[in-house]
């Protein structure tokens, strides 16, 4: 009676060897992700310099297309908002409201809140800095809250 | 007769040898002269390589070109004519953002039939993506999918998305603005997935934006990975067909109209004596013992002259298409400047589209319901009745179902390729 409630010795070493054996395929096949996963980008670097403050005059919204990035200043607070449209990734244009853009006629108002169209959610506002040299440094993979300057 | 082959074979001089080399050359290659009786015709089939994927005999209603429409046929044609075709043009091409885009004009200008293959690629694989869901609904409306053949819809299903996305990396090589943006656009649609949709776009993009690494895995995936994938998908869709019995069909396309029917006892050997044979061990209505009355003819020729005619039926229309119409190409990459509208692929245009109401409905939620819901069918529709005939009454809840869900899709895709202008607003073609 004791022994059948045992499990046989040859059935666990099966269970634990299919386990392991299972186990080391999955973890090799998930390893292959981590290899697709690229570390470094080739593309734009998401840390860039826009140049000194004094580039963009207080009251201006200046757009840079290649960065995708819209530098906004009033005052002496500095604002970074992102020009690609949070519908279908399309580059926004710069508009007396605010942005508009030209694929699916999503539009945003100066602080990039949607205000009409099939666009999903805000224009992200990315981190800006001042950096050691003087130049004012954008980091696009830190997204901030949406109203907060930088003061320079 | 075999005395005089014994004779030959064994007369070993070497003007003989010399005599009997292309014979024997022949005969080493092909196992069987061309069958001129029953027996041939079986051997045929049976012993050459390319062949034996096909049944010794097949029953007739298989053969019935109202039934099939030859679309399965089809879809796999235009795959073979996109793999060569395909291979031809990788000659040429240069998956880099300073190079592709020339590479196409060189196509055009520089080489040899080089646009005639760039356009036979592009309307074959706009042929496929149209053909295997043409297949699909054929099979839907003919109730195909049931016992046994359940998993082969799966497997259906499954090279349904694998032709999609296909086609969708094959749509980025060019490296035009149609390219750019279509891609840009469809991408994009993945990161509306709750979570991980940021982290799949990375990982297929290789990058943030659509650039080199981009370009290069999209190159990859289309001209080695899902090449592979859909091949060994194909060898076991058609492996699952011959397992499952060959092509669904009505139980009385069985039994040849007229014949009578003798019935067959089956007594089951005692316990500890059983014996089999290897056709024993066969499923499937094609292995008979003894002379039941059926309904089927020889694959050859009867089989093999139906799949060349549908090999050259599909051949012909995409020569025609190529002669008559170029496949597109725009200006050059440019970032940045969208068109207007931005439209992914034709055949995305349907999600596209419902990404304009609702992004994660349309980007998410209704896409991976519909898959669900294709991949359960055989699983959820569990009736065995109103297999092997179109539309069947029996059916009609069901394909009343699929049929909705079927033009649902397709009105979606009309009204984003054809009714969405600048901006995304409703314009009319005309």
């Amino acid at each position: 009676m004791k022994e059948s409630k045992e499990v046989p010795r040859r059935s666990l070493l099966t269970w634990v060897s299919s386990v392991a054996l299972f186990g080391s395929a999955v973890i090799s096949a998930l390893a292959n992700f981590v290899f697709l996963k690229p570390r470094a980008t080739y593309g734009a670097p998401s840390r860039f310099s826009i140049g000194r403050p004094e580039e963009f005059p207080p009251g201006s919204r200046i757009a840079i297309e290649q960065r995708r990035i819209c530098v906004a200043r009033e005052g002496n607070q500095v604002a970074v908002i992102s020009t690609t449209c949070t519908h279908l990734g399309c580059i926004v244009a710069v508009s007396d409201t605010g942005f508009s853009c030209p694929c699916h006629g999503s539009r945003y108002d100066q602080d990039g809140n949607v205000t009409g169209g099939p666009a999903p959610k805000p224009l992200p506002w990315y981190q800006v800095k001042l950096a050691p040299n003087g130049e004012l440094e954008v980091d696009t993979s830190v997204e901030i809250k949406p109203g907060t300057y930088y003061t320079v | 007769m075999s005395a005089v082959h014994d004779k030959i074979s064994n007369d070993t001089s070497l003007s003989s040898v010399l005599r009997q080399l292309p014979r024997n050359l022949w005969s080493s290659v092909f196992r069987h002269p061309l069958p001129s009786s029953e027996l041939g015709q079986a051997q045929t089939s049976f012993s050459n390589f390319f062949l034996h994927i096909h049944p010794v005999k097949v029953n007739r209603h298989t053969l019935k070109p109202t039934y099939t429409l030859g679309l399965g046929l089809m879809s796999f044609f235009l795959f073979v004519i996109l793999t060569v075709t395909g291979v031809l043009l990788m000659f040429y091409y240069v998956p880099s953002t300073d190079q592709a885009y020339d590479r196409m004009l060189d196509l055009r200008g520089s080489v040899a039939f080089g646009t005639f293959l760039r356009n036979m690629h592009r309307w074959a694989a706009h042929g496929m993506v149209i053909v295997v869901f043409l297949h699909m609904c054929r099979v839907f409306f003919t109730g195909s999918y049931k016992k046994p053949r359940e998993f082969n819809w799966v497997i259906g299903v499954l090279l349904l998305l694998l032709t999609l996305f296909s086609s969708f990396t094959g749509y980025l090589l060019p490296w035009d603005q149609l390219a750019f943006w279509a891609i840009t656009v469809g991408a994009t649609i993945a990161t509306y997935a709750p979570f991980i949709g940021q982290k799949i776009q990375f990982l297929l993009l290789g990058d943030n934006v659509v650039g080199q690494e981009a370009l290069l895995r999209f190159y990859v995936l289309h001209v080695v990975v899902l090449p592979l994938l859909m091949s060994l998908l194909i060898a076991i869709h058609f492996w699952r067909i011959r397992k499952d019995g060959g092509l669904s069909r009505p139980p009385e396309a069985e039994v040849a109209p007229g014949a009578s029917e003798i019935a067959v006892k089956l007594v089951s050997p005692p316990a500890g004596k059983q014996s089999f044979g290897f056709m024993g061990l066969v499923r499937g209505p094609f292995v008979k013992v003894g002379n039941v009355p059926d309904n089927t003819v020889f694959s050859w020729p009867h089989l093999l002259t139906a799949e060349l005619f549908v090999f050259v039926i599909t051949l012909a229309a995409v020569l025609v298409v190529s002669l008559l119409f170029h496949a597109p190409l725009e200006e050059p990459v440019n970032a940045l400047h969208p068109p207007n509208p931005a439209k992914a692929p034709w055949y995305f245009l349907g999600l596209q589209e419902l990404v304009s109401y609702s992004a994660f409905w349309g980007g998410v939620g209704i896409p991976a319901l519909e898959v669900l819901l294709l991949l359960l069918v055989p699983y959820l529709d569990r009736s065995p009745h109103g297999v092997g005939r179109w539309f069947a009454k029996e059916r009609l809840l069901a394909n009343t179902l699929f049929l909705t869900f079927a033009l649902f899709n397709v009105g979606l895709i009309v009204i984003g390729t054809l009714f969405r202008g600048p901006n995304w607003e409703f314009v009319t073609p005309w």
